[in-house]
């Protein structure tokens, strides 16, 4: 970064502070209630204690192993059922509308069909969350495939490849940058539907820790957690970032 | 005797065969006539030119060659045998190099396509590409990106591709019309020394009628709607050509003079 | 070509016949699973007693609430944030550090503060439907064809006239696109609270319904939830197709 982002980037910081400084003093005048709204400094405090006793790792673990279990199940069946629609022009024709209609559909109106077959378990809320994360990765995978150049396929009847290495070294590749997309955009949904499925189903995770704080009106474990939960959505996406920057090097290789 | 002559005697001995050959070929795609009774035999290792109008199908007959259609009467055979499907042997290079380039794989990794189809040992694969790189004029470019090159060192990439591929055929399709007149020259140049070495066959569309003749042993006219030939000529240049003196030689001249008068009279 | 008409609902014509059968033939008797004739004969009886209808109400008027106060937050922040790129820049840090947080997370905290019911429902709506306005407002009126905003300071607009005459014009197809992205997320928002903990609206009725053991009725809802998001996307598609045309296909070309 040159000199001048570096000088916005403080700036920015610093804005963000002063908001925060804002924050503390509407608390500390007491201009909301502090069971509604605590000051940052007993926010934190509430982070560190959670912490330090253990409770509040325990959470967020919880609800990342939901996150992850969930979504890598939704990547895998994601990428094979997006392949295998999106490289047949006839799957597509047949398969596509259905989905387009079930693309608004709020994916959390499966939570009580879950509930009805799997019970107020764990098993329901990661096949939700696994339901609800296949979404975008599918879609996008779709997409990819369908929109592979078609003079590389010509390249490639040319060499008179075989069809493993069409998918493989072709569509695959050309379509790795709408899956990454998708990945990230369904890491977002996972993160919801945990938090959804914690509050419903009692499991140990963030939802639940938020939850529990909110019904003993303990305002500043309440914003502990929900500070957590940003955190974890920022991180996992950032993550999911480098790992995009790594495989798609060479679209940032022309920059 | 030189080995350049040595090299003609034999072009000359081979020339009673035909490689590829198009008999009454007849394309009709949605509804259109887009060649119709087209008969045509290319023989090896000539360097075939067809120009001709937009429309006027010179495209659509390149890709017969190649396997990419098939016609919906008549035959198109290699070697007396009909083309159903690409083959090895045959390769073709796109205007748009843009699109026929892997951009996620570098220079080097776009060239192995070629080898890993055709079964080459990973061990012999790194000396061929370097190989390859060199002969297209591309020595130590192995790790860019194809967006990382510019235009005219694409359709070299491109090129070395299909020569990765071996092919006693090689197919160009109006290959230099994205490139500036420099680099167009250049590139010129270099296909004809690539070919003429080792006697590959090559069929080249063009719409540039100057290219055309310069390139050429045979100039090949189609007409549009439907297509078909209009005009054959042999083009009695010497060889090896040179971009100043061939331009300028009379035969040259004579052979534009007519091409002109046969496209102007076919755009009306 | 009928065919081509047809195609699109082949497929799920096939599987409601097949699940159907399936379900007469083995005398399906489950908490989850009901008949597609029984699932239709549910949405209409609770379309008739009008469980249904109020139910979508609610759920409308919460969505509609939360996606006009969400979408003119992002709306103006979006504006301020194109135009102004030092203030888009000393907010950065802001924005990427709430943006993150599930809408979803903030429902305690709205429980707390305003108790079941609209209210808390609205504000979670809004919340989520001011980023992707702002963001997409944002880049919207970013890609302004300069020479618009040039000619603007040429005549000497005020902010309000550069705003009101240049710029929200300009930057309208892609807005609607935006808008129209919001109100999808709006409505599955509004429906994931009330499934999580709000017992008003479609949300609500499906998860009564799963309590009661009616596996008609709770699929019922769920189709039904299903046809208003469609719905809601169409006539949204086809308000964008009538008011910008072709024009939305130019995009920002003057």
């Amino acid at each position: 970064m040159n000199r001048a982002a570096i000088l916005w980037r403080v700036a920015s910081i610093l804005v963000a502070a002063g908001l925060i400084a804002a924050w503390q003093l509407a608390a500390n005048l007491r201009l909301v209630s502090p069971v509604f709204l605590p000051g940052p400094d007993r926010a934190w405090a509430a982070l560190m204690r959670g912490f330090s006793s253990g409770d509040l790792a325990g959470k967020l673990i919880g609800t990342l192993e939901h996150m992850a279990y969930g979504w890598l199940a939704a990547s895998i069946a994601g990428i094979a059922l997006g392949a295998l629609i999106g490289s047949s022009k006839m799957m597509r024709a047949y398969v596509a509308p259905s989905l387009e209609f079930l693309r608004p559909l709020p994916v959390s109106a499966i939570i009580p069909v879950a509930i009805a077959m799997l019970g107020l378990t764990r098993g329901m809320a990661l096949f939700v969350i696994a339901f609800g994360a296949i979404w975008p990765i599918m879609l996008a995978t779709i997409h990819g495939f369908a929109a592979v150049e078609p003079r590389l396929y010509e390249v490639a009847r040319s060499l008179q490849m075989s069809r493993a290495a069409i998918i493989g070294k072709i569509a695959l590749p050309s379509a790795l940058p709408d899956i990454l997309a998708g990945m990230r955009l369904s890491l977002t949904v996972a993160l919801i539907l945990s938090v959804v499925c914690e509050i419903l189903a009692g499991l140990d995770g963030l939802g639940q820790w938020v939850l529990l704080s909110a019904r003993a009106f303990r305002s500043a474990d309440l914003f502990a957690g929900v500070i957590l939960l940003g955190a974890t959505g920022y991180l996992t996406s950032i993550a999911m970032s480098l790992v995009e920057q790594r495989l798609l090097a060479w679209q940032t290789a022309a920059r | 005797m030189s080995v350049v002559a040595m090299l003609d005697e034999a072009r000359a001995a081979r020339r009673q065969k035909t490689l590829i050959a198009f008999n009454a070929a007849t394309l009709r795609l949605g509804g259109k006539t887009i060649i119709e009774n087209l008969d045509l035999e290319v023989r090896p290792g000539e360097f075939l030119c067809i120009v001709g109008a937009s429309g006027c199908g010179k495209t659509t007959a390149l890709r017969l060659a190649a396997g990419l259609h098939r016609p919906t009467s008549g035959a198109v055979t290699f070697d007396g045998e009909p083309i159903t499907e690409p083959r090895r042997e045959v390769a073709i290079v796109f205007q748009d190099y843009g699109k026929a380039l892997l951009p996620w794989r570098t220079a080097a990794g776009n060239i192995s396509l070629a080898l890993e189809a055709s079964r080459v040992p990973a061990r012999e694969r790194g000396a061929r590409i370097e190989a390859l790189l060199r002969k297209v004029g591309l020595p130590g470019h192995a790790d860019k990106y194809p967006s990382e090159m510019s235009g005219g060192m694409q359709q070299r990439l491109q090129i070395a591709r299909c020569l990765a591929q071996e092919p006693t055929t090689l197919l160009m399709d109006e290959p230099f019309g994205a490139l500036d007149a420099m680099t167009r020259q250049g590139l010129q140049d270099e296909v004809l020394s690539l070919t003429h070495a080792s006697q590959t066959t090559v069929i080249f569309v063009t719409h540039d009628l100057d290219e055309a003749i310069y390139l050429g042993d045979r100039v090949v006219g189609l007409l549009p709607h439907p297509g078909r030939i209009g005009i054959e000529l042999d083009v009695d240049l010497p060889r090896p050509r040179d971009q100043l003196a061939t331009r300028e030689h009379p035969e040259f001249l004579r052979l534009r003079r007519q091409l002109f008068d046969f496209i102007k009279a076919t755009e009306h | 070509m009928s065919l081509d008409r047809a195609r699109p609902l082949l497929l799920p014509l096939a599987l409601t016949l097949a699940f159907e059968l399936w379900a007469r033939l083995t005398h399906l008797q489950s908490d989850s699973l009901a008949p597609p004739s029984a699932i239709l004969a549910a949405l209409a009886a609770a379309l008739a007693d009008l469980s249904i209808p109020i139910a979508t109400r609610d759920t409308l008027f919460a969505a509609f609430a939360g996606l006009a106060i969400g979408s003119a937050i992002g709306l103006s922040l979006g504006i301020a944030f194109g135009i102004s790129r030092p203030l888009d820049r000393l907010m950065e840090v802001t924005v990427e550090a709430i943006r993150p947080i599930p809408s979803i997370a903030l429902l305690p905290i709205a429980l707390i503060a305003l108790g079941f019911g609209y209210r808390m429902e609205i504000v979670i709506v809004a919340f989520a439907c001011v980023w992707p306005m702002l963001i997409l407002t944002r880049s919207a009126v970013r890609s302004i064809e300069p020479r618009l905003m040039e000619m603007s300071r040429a005549l000497r607009l005020s902010a309000p006239q550069r705003i009101a005459k240049i710029v929200i014009p300009a930057a309208l197809p892609r807005i609607f696109v935006a808008f129209r992205l919001s109100a999808g997320i709006a409505l599955i928002v509004a429906v994931t609270v009330e499934i999580a903990i709000n017992p008003i609206g479609l949300g609500a009725g499906i998860m009564l319904a799963q309590q009661a053991l009616r596996a008609d009725l709770m699929l019922a809802y769920l189709l039904w939830i299903g046809v208003i998001g469609y719905a809601l996307n169409i006539l949204l598609i086809a308000a964008q197709r009538r008011l910008f045309g072709r024009a939305a296909l130019a995009g920002d070309n003057p």
